[in-house]
């Protein structure tokens, strides 16, 4: 058992101290390549075409990537994804709440009125009509 | 601060100047209207205490020579818009968002005058560096200029993510971002390679937004592809800017810690005057020989990198006033012409002869002629390199043996323009240009004869 104390003891850099994540990796990958052979022995089979198409919301696929798509999808994509996002700067500061004061509620004042600016700018841009 | 603020603000100003207004020479006036209410507030924080009070938590710190820089850059984008204010709104379909991009540039270069630490040197970099992937890109219809903004646009995010290895390394190896506090607890002893290694991952990235050979590839393609109105934009301001956050980073001998740039500041120096002017002597299209040649300008730059002093500093403020300007009049005429070949450039002395005399004056200062106010950037440079270091002689000589160099390629424009017969076939020019381009001739030929009309600014 002279192997414990070497774990404990992690001041020393050596090669041996890598031992116990050593360990660990032929543990993970053994456990994960076992958890798949015995499902795959022991599980239920039953394989038809459907199973090898990728999963689209039940829509079946048609076409490649490179299909054309009108640039409208992607500006309303982005746009969403921008504004989504930025939702997310709420949740710190909800935790945060009492401990920032007023002056993390300017400060989130200051972020919604930019976000509003943007908001305005590309409703006025007509970014978001949809018909020409 | 007020340049920070009031710089952001008015790009959002910009912006919906296009929502309330089609009228372009409306757009470009207000533009200079707010490029003047920038400039007054930038010298109201140098000159009186007026000015935005924020917890900055020192993260930001405001010297004459940050600031001084700030007016710099404001000034000679001022000069821009005058010059070339009506070629910007001919670009696109979107001339109020051009402006409102011209002015998030300038405040990534007010904060990158005035970093302190180096989170505050990432965001600088990136809010100067993202609207001009934008406005490279801006000819939309044009197969040239959609390349140059992809090219630019991943190089640069390469040498951004180089840039944040680089600070996640000296974060690591000293707990914090702040410069003076990073210079304070890292010493390679304590720390091996971290520091040294996160410094050059920086060093590297800099060097690739200043255009230093080896980093300097982007270059050419980018400055030619671009719409020319904004290549002059880029070659000027932001690059300058870009040498400001260098000098930042190196005043602090930063440069102790890292391995020996004794030996790799002379290295990229003179491979970026090899290149430059080497490359610039064989280009047919004067576009081409200007980004090559801004390389070559960068190259004199470098050397305040190199020495760090007090001439050093100064130098590289009136090599910043004199390149800028110089080049900002050589792109504004270069816009009007028709052909970007040198031989587009024959015969304009009889058909524009005030033209012509004008761009003779910038070409002689980027070449570094005496009475001018290129000579006494280059001068700078290189005193400051003999003041700093007896054993620097050879690199001055090599330095001077390249200007000697750059004086072919900026001739041939002169010679073209005087000495060959042609039809140097231009859009039309008007007063306003001629006057502009008269009094940034001025301003060389002033600052040519007596330097200290713009240094005794730096010292109030």
């Amino acid at each position: 058992m002279n192997w414990l104390p070497m774990l404990l003891d992690a001041t020393e850099s050596t090669a041996a101290n890598y031992f116990p994540i050593g360990i660990q990796i032929i543990f993970a990958v053994g456990f994960v390549a076992f958890m798949i052979a015995l499902s795959a022995w022991v599980g239920p089979k039953r394989k038809t075409s459907d199973k090898l198409e990728s999963f689209t919301s039940g829509i079946s696929t048609h076409g490649d990537a490179r299909h054309p798509m009108a640039i409208k999808y992607f500006l309303v994509a982005i746009l969403f994804v921008l504004f989504d996002v930025e939702v997310i700067f709420f949740y710190p500061y909800a935790v945060n709440f009492k401990s920032l004061g007023w002056g993390g509620f300017e400060a989130v004042l200051l972020f919604v009125a930019f976000f509003l600016v943007g908001f305005f700018y590309i409703i006025k841009k007509g970014a978001l009509t949809w018909e020409d | 601060m007020n340049a920070i603020i009031l710089s952001a603000l008015l790009g959002v100003v910009m912006m919906f100047a296009s929502v309330f207004t089609e009228n372009k020479i409306a757009i470009r006036n207000i533009a200079i209207f707010g490029l003047l209410i920038l400039l007054a507030s930038n010298l109201l924080n140098i000159y009186t205490p007026y000015s935005f009070n924020v917890d900055l938590h020192n993260m930001l710190r405001f010297d004459s020579f940050g600031l001084f820089f700030n007016s710099i850059a404001i000034v000679s984008t001022l000069l821009y818009v005058i010059l070339s204010g009506s070629d910007i709104v001919k670009v696109g379909n979107y001339p109020a968002e051009y402006f409102a991009l011209i002015f998030f540039v300038l405040c990534g270069v007010t904060i990158l005058s005035s970093y302190n630490s180096l989170l505050m040197l990432f965001l600088g970099v990136e809010i100067m560096s993202i609207p001009l992937y934008i406005l490279t890109g801006s000819d939309k219809k044009n197969l040239k200029s959609n390349e140059a903004s992809l090219k630019y646009f991943l190089m640069g995010a390469f040498s951004t993510g180089i840039m944040l290895m680089g600070i996640a390394l000296l974060y690591g190896a000293s707990g914090n971002f702040n410069l003076e506090m990073i210079r304070e607890k890292t010493s390679i002893a304590e720390f091996g390679i971290l520091a040294p290694l996160g410094l050059l991952l920086i060093f590297i990235s800099l060097a690739f937004k200043v255009s230093a050979a080896p980093f300097h590839f982007w270059t050419p393609d980018v400055y030619d592809g671009a719409p020319s109105v904004f290549t002059s934009f880029m070659a000027t301001i932001v690059k300058t800017a870009g040498f400001i956050a260098f000098v930042k980073l190196f005043s602090l001998r930063m440069a102790d810690l890292g391995p020996s740039y004794a030996i790799i500041l002379p290295v990229i120096i003179i491979a970026t005057l090899l290149v430059g002017n080497i490359t610039a002597v064989f280009q047919q299209s004067v576009k081409r020989m200007l980004a090559y040649s801004s390389i070559a300008q960068a190259g004199f730059m470098l050397f305040a990198l190199y020495t760090s002093n007090d001439l050093s500093t100064e130098g590289i403020l009136l090599y910043a006033a004199a390149y800028s300007i110089a080049t900002i009049g050589i792109f504004g005429i270069l816009i009007k012409m028709k052909d970007y070949t040198f031989d587009g450039y024959n015969g304009l002395a009889k058909k524009q002869p005030l033209v012509a005399a004008t761009n003779t004056v910038f070409l002689l200062s980027l070449a570094g002629i005496p009475l001018t106010a290129g000579f006494f950037a280059k001068y700078y440079m290189l005193a400051s390199a003999l003041k700093s270091n007896g054993s620097a002689l050879w690199l001055v000589i090599v330095a001077v043996l390249f200007a000697a160099v750059s004086v072919y390629y900026y001739f041939r424009v002169i010679q073209a323009m005087y000495f060959k017969d042609g039809d140097a076939e231009t859009t039309e020019i008007d007063g306003t240009f001629k006057f502009v381009l008269v009094v940034l001739a001025l301003l060389i030929i002033l600052i040519g004869i007596n330097p200290s009309i713009l240094l005794r600014w730096y010292y109030f």
